[in-house]
């Protein structure tokens, strides 16, 4: 992916990634200013020590006394150690900088990424925006710290260099100068290769993770029909494949310093030919010979520098690109300048005909015209197959997808015109997936409060009949738990996710086939707790099975994002439907799980 | 895996490992002609490296200075100061001498005719030129030696993955596995690159070069290294330091880096709970920390790199003041040079360090990775057993077997299923139906008791073997990307076309197969998403039949066939299992009526066992089961054996 970002690379397409860059580098003025001075005193010191270098030794040519030898010694000493300041000072401000952005663009990027809405994750990889957050960061700040430094301190160290050059022999200076014009040409050549190598391995990776990736997801079959050592062949081919790619971006990066070293190797036979020659001639001091070749020596590294920071400044525009794809995507869900001043809902729901399309080329609706009104303080039921919209009924009341204007009601508040914080504040959601975070547990019951507070995460924790698990857990309610903490089961992890709803004190609590994992017993526990607890509350409950439901004010029956039924759970069950049969399905199954010593009915 | 994943990054202290290095030598091994080719290398690269300033060092001593010499003697760099000095070409030739360079110093005499400086010149850039070639060679050579070593890893790092057992992978994510055999092992490539064979060639660089110049002008020498002890102390101030600075760098990244993956997942939560605005200030914090990490790094990576460059101007300011007195030009010029160029490795020290160091902890990570041993292991060659004949008949012997510690998802199961005989498993979800096949086919080891394949145990078969004469076609049909032959020949290579076509044919499966747009060569896209679910069904039919198998193990889809393609399947079917045994899962009850007995599983036991109306009329689970998937026939039970 990584690799079609390159390739796109069109200064073009780059562009306005550099121009948000540009705004970052402008809050860092006063570093950047400072800088550049340290870079020019870098420069002078860089300048001047060959300078000294030959003035001293021309004090010795010319048969002056040890005394001032030593003090031209001491000049350069103290050059040096001038030198030796500015060259810290200016990598430290100039990396210091770079690091200072990433750090702003890093919260940026992460303020942004919170701030898009789930349609943007519904169609982004998880893997594909880490390597954004990380990988193209990374370079991006090599382009700002490495690449900005040499970018601008060699041409200036170039310039000033040739000036002095010129300035102690015209005719040498020129001369010397002939084999640099080459590093353009070599540049372009090695740019354009290293690209291509570059592009050809990361396919190659790509390509050997895919493999990998269809090998695991298959395991079973692998072994099943003993397929290992095909695999592994097929594998190995793969493998090979990528072997070569990298042999030949070897090659490239191997040959890059070599042939740039030519550059400065050819400019000094120039100093020892033409200039040996002019000191032969008389026309040039020894002194001078020794200038010209430091300066040809020292110009060696920002040579090569230059070399590598074509690259780097590159593989930064093109990372920054991607970061700006982010960066650009528009926040879809935010408060509208035509909010309403509104913080507490009482909680009254109502969907006037709503239409909902998930984005995408072609995709049919989700859910059509739907009509439901559910009066503050009661509760719905939504069971139907999978796939007929339940969970999109579900996520669009709290906004997490966007719905057209004049379509959802909440307290006859069209949702979109409601400030988010207050939306949020007031429904309790408890998604699908109990996903929990890496913390304690206590912490992520009380992850929608504003600090964790045990009174109020034991109650809630009570209620979602989490709190007696709490005593089997290592630390009890400091345990962490999620990806990277304990393993909770199933069932514990939705009753923390509900605890976690309950805690907030919604005014209307929505969930999503929330209790899928929890065995019927502790359901019905958990049923009658919410029970008393939400007298007086909106409830809309999402359920694979009946029992869920079936106490609900009124229950609708969705299929393919219609309703097709609707009533109470009698009615519901007397009407003959779809709902019926489920019921009565699942009350065999109910029957079954009993095992075989009950009688069949 | 959570605790590894903690830890993951505690490891990241060394940068060189001796437990590990040697485990990597065997990667190394079968290159070592190309590491000893690295390792010859060094000393004509090295001599390549340094001869150039020589040959300016004869151009200044030879050609030069006895010309300027012989006009103003005031313009020699012979000192006023009272030095006794020798002439500049006497030193010369001594050096020349001491390093037997006389048969040289022919070599850089010029040819009859030839101005001797042009002459010069031009060796100067044939030797900057065979100097660049062969470096050139040396890096391709290494990194050459390092790819190839790391392919080799990465094989056996697939191969090894290959062989862990299932329950491996329900923990240790893909995307981890990944990282192993891609990031991981590009990491302890670059070592080969810029690690430790640099390192080596960089110290035999500063050794040698220190050695030439003391035997070349030992008081000189002496004068310039003085300021290597200073070098000394600041390298080693560096490391001590850098060493902390980029631990602390690295485990706060890849702390925000799990805090930013974290949140990506969970978005849905923190949205939902407004968890925003905390969560940017706790990143920010976090963020900030890590950034000042990184602050510390820069100023001893700054400190070292100007540093080296301090080491350089005051060598040059005392050789200067030194050597004026008492060598000639050319030398103080060799000085000069090869002093710069003693000093130059130590000036991207830090970056070879951090390359150490992240090369360890990978290294560490693949090699952990490669001792998580298989948890079915291969039966020793010399103790493999194999039955006296194929007949194909399957007996499990008190089998109970747990995932997981001990929630039993099977207890004490034992059946046997004569040669030729058909059953059928049912059950609800979760009794354990499947799991049976699981431990069959050896994907998994039962904890307790003993499977049997034609009398001999299944744990004393070679694993091939047994996969040989058991075919299985499992629920969810997986189609690797490849054409359509590929993926019923399935790395049999002598299976050729004939003989899939012809089972394909069997299981009606060659009628689609042939509407596809390139028959059977048709490129399956990953995931087979371009077959409908009937025929993948019918393509997985053809590759067990394909096979050969005795036995042959059926796990029913349980995904919605529209009714025209499930007709073919049960036709395909009864062909399938012609004359073998066969074992199905069933999930719909519709397929197994003609079976030869059912068994009945709940909660990890046979409960009930028996032929269809056998067991309808039991009136036991078998009865409820079927009415709960044939609702509508309730009252007639009896009867839908026969639709």
């Amino acid at each position: 992916m990584s690799a079609t970002a390159l390739e796109a690379t069109g200064a073009a397409q780059a562009r306005p990634g550099l121009r948000r860059l540009l705004v970052y580098a402008t809050h860092n003025k006063g570093t950047y200013t400072i800088w550049l001075l340290t870079t020019l005193g870098y420069v002078a010191a860089f300048v001047a020590l060959p300078l000294l270098v030959g003035h001293a030794i021309a004090a010795a040519e010319k048969g002056l006394p040890r005394s001032e030898v030593a003090l031209r010694c001491g000049l350069i000493l103290v050059v040096t150690l001038a030198r030796f300041a500015f060259r810290y000072w200016s990598r430290t401000l100039v990396f210091n900088a770079a690091r200072e952005i990433e750090y702003e663009l890093r919260n940026d990027l992460f303020a942004h990424l919170q701030r898009l809405p789930q349609s943007f994750y519904q169609r982004s990889r998880t893997g594909d925006l880490m390597s954004r957050c990380v990988n193209d960061l990374g370079s991006v700040r090599l382009l700002l710290g490495p690449g900005i430094l040499n970018l601008l301190q060699t041409p200036i160290l170039f310039a000033s260099v040739l000036a002095a050059m010129v300035a102690i022999d015209p005719r040498l200076a020129l001369a010397v100068l002939v084999p640099y014009p080459l590093f353009i040409v070599i540049s372009r050549g090695f740019g354009g290769r290293l690209h291509r190598s570059n592009l050809a391995v990361q396919e190659g990776l790509a390509e050997l993770s895919n493999g990998l990736q269809e090998t695991i997801a298959g395991i079973s079959v692998v072994k099943t029909y003993a397929m290992e050592d095909a695999v592994t062949r097929r594998f190995a081919a793969v493998n090979d494949g990528l072997y070569r790619r990298q042999l030949s971006l070897v090659k490239v990066n191997a040959a890059m310093p070599p042939i740039l070293s030519v550059l400065p190797a050819a400019a000094m036979g120039i100093v020892f030919w033409v200039g040996g020659g002019e000191v032969l001639a008389r026309r040039m001091a020894l002194s001078d010979f020794f200038t010209f070749s430091m300066y040809v020596y020292e110009l060696t590294f920002p040579t090569f520098i230059l070399g590598w920071v074509v690259a780097l400044v590159q593989r930064g525009a093109a990372a920054m690109q991607r970061i700006e794809e982010v960066l650009s995507e528009r926040p879809s869900i935010a408060d509208r300048p035509d909010a309403v001043a509104v913080s507490r809902l009482r909680g009254e729901i109502e969907f006037r005909g709503l239409t909902f399309r998930y984005p995408g080329v072609g995709r049919s609706p989700a859910l059509r015209d739907l009509h439901l009104r559910i009066p503050a303080g009661t509760s719905l039921g939504v069971v139907g197959p999978v796939g007929a919209g339940k969970t999109t009924l579900a996520s669009v009341i709290p906004r997490l997808f966007e719905v057209d204007d004049g379509q959802l009601f909440l307290d006859g508040i069209d949702v979109n015109r409601i400030p988010l914080a207050t939306l949020r504040r007031n429904i309790a959601m408890v998604p699908q997936d109990a996903f929990l975070f890496s913390m304690s547990l206590a912490d992520n019951v009380a992850y929608g409060l504003p600090e964790t507070d045990r009174g109020a995460v034991v109650e809630a924790a009570t209620r979602a009949q989490l709190a007696r698990d709490v005593d089997d857990l290592p630390q009890g309610y400091d345990t962490i738990v999620g990806e990277r903490g304990v393993m909770l089961s199933g069932g514990q992890r939705q009753r923390t996710a509900l605890a976690r709803a309950l805690a907030l004190r919604p005014s209307i609590l929505i969930l999503d086939d929330t209790l899928s994992a929890v065995d019927a017993e502790t359901e019905v526990l958990i049923q009658e707790g919410l029970a008393e607890h939400f007298e007086g509350r909106t409830v809309v409950v999402i359920a694979h099975r009946v029992s869920t439901v079936r106490d609900c004010d009124q229950i609708v029956v969705l299929d393919e994002g219609r309703i097709v039924e609707r009533g109470s759970h009698e009615q519901l069950v007397a009407a003959g439907g779809l709902y019926a049969r489920l019921a009565r399905r699942q009350a065999l199954e109910a029957e079954l799980d009993e095992g075989p010593g009950v009688a069949a009915s | 895996m959570s605790v590894e994943a903690l830890h993951e990054e505690e490891a990241l202290g060394k940068a060189y490992d001796l437990r590990l290095l040697a485990r990597l030598w065997r990667y190394v091994r079968p290159y070592r002609g190309q590491v000893a080719l690295t390792l010859l290398l060094v000393v004509p690269l090295f001599v390549l490296e340094l001869t150039p300033a020589w040959i300016v060092k004869v151009g200044l001593d030879t050609v030069i200075a006895p010309a300027i010499a012989g006009a103003a003697p005031a313009a020699t760099t012979a000192p006023a100061g009272g030095h006794a000095a020798p002439s500049a070409n006497a030193l010369a030739a001594a050096a020349a001498n001491r390093l037997g360079l006389d048969g040289a110093a022919h070599l850089f005499a010029p040819p009859h005719g030839f101005p001797p400086l042009a002459w010069l010149a031009c060796l100067y850039l044939v030797f900057m030129f065979a100097s660049a070639g062969l470096q050139f060679v040396h890096a391709v050579v290494m990194s050459w030696t390092g790819q190839s070593a790391m392919r080799d890893l990465r094989t056996d790092v697939f191969r090894h993955v290959q062989r862990l057992h299932l329950g491996f992978f329900d923990r240790y994510p893909v995307g981890r596995l990944v990282t192993r055999a891609s990031n991981d092992v590009e990491n302890v490539a670059e070592m080969f690159a810029a690690g430790i064979v640099a390192l080596v060639t960089d110290v035999v660089k500063m050794l040698g070069i220190a050695a030439i110049l003391l035997w070349l002008d030992p008081r000189l020498a002496l004068a310039a290294f003085t300021v290597v002890p200073l070098l000394a102390v600041a390298t080693i101030w560096f490391r001590l330091g850098v060493r902390n600075a980029f631990r602390l760098t690295r485990v706060r990244i890849a702390r925000i880096n799990a805090v930013l993956q974290e949140s990506i997942t969970g978005m849905k939560v923190v949205q939902l709970f407004t968890r925003e605005d905390r969560n940017l200030r706790d990143f920010a914090k976090l963020n900030a920390d890590h950034r000042d990490a990184w602050y510390d790094s820069i100023r001893y990576d700054s400190a070292l790199f100007a540093a080296v460059e301090v080491a350089q101007g005051i060598s040059v300011a005392i050789l200067i003041w030194y050597g004026t007195g008492v060598a000639a030009a050319g030398t103080l010029y060799v000085f000069i040079d090869w002093m710069r160029r003693f000093f130059l490795p130590l000036r991207d020290l830090s970056a070879k360090y951090s390359v150490m160091q992240s090369s360890m902890a990978s290294c560490e990570r693949i090699f952990q990775l490669l001792d998580t041993p298989p948890a079915v292991k291969e039966v020793a060659p010399e103790a493999a057993r194999l039955p006296a004949a194929r007949r194909g008949e399957v007996e499990f012997r008190d089998v109970s077997f747990a995932y997981q510690n001990e929630d039993w998802v099977l207890r004490d199961v034992s059946f046997r299923v004569a040669p030729g005989e058909r059953v059928a498993f049912v059950g609800a979800t979760g009794a354990g139906k499947t799991s049976v096949i699981k431990l069959l086919t050896r994907l998994y080891e039962p904890q307790r008791g003993e499977i049997l394949l034609d009398g001999v145990p299944i744990r004393e078969l070679p694993q091939a073997e047994l996969r040989r004469r058991v075919a299985m076609v499992l629920q969810d049909v997986f189609l690797f990307s490849g054409s359509v032959a590929e993926n019923v020949r399935l790395g049999r290579p002598d299976l050729d076309d004939a003989a899939v076509e012809r089972a394909a044919r069997a299981v009606e499966a060659h009628r689609f197969i042939e509407k596809l747009p390139e028959g059977y060569g048709t490129e399956l896209r990953e995931r087979g998403t371009n077959l409908s679910a009937g025929q993948r069904q019918l393509l997985s039919f053809a590759r067990a039949l394909a096979h050969g198998a005795d036995v042959l193990v059926l796990d029913e889809a349980t995904s919605s066939i529209d009714t025209e393609t499930e007709a073919l399947i049960q036709t395909a079917l009864r062909r399938l299992w012609e004359g073998r045994t066969a074992l199905v899962i069933a999930h719909r009850l519709s397929t197994i009526q003609d079976v030869d007995r059912i068994y009945v599983l709940h909660k990890g036991r046979i409960v009930e066992h028996g032929s269809h109306a056998e067991l309808l009329a039991a009136g036991g689970v078998y009865h409820r089961l079927h009415r709960l998937q044939h609702p509508a026939d309730e009252r007639s039970a009896g009867s839908v054996a026969a639709g």
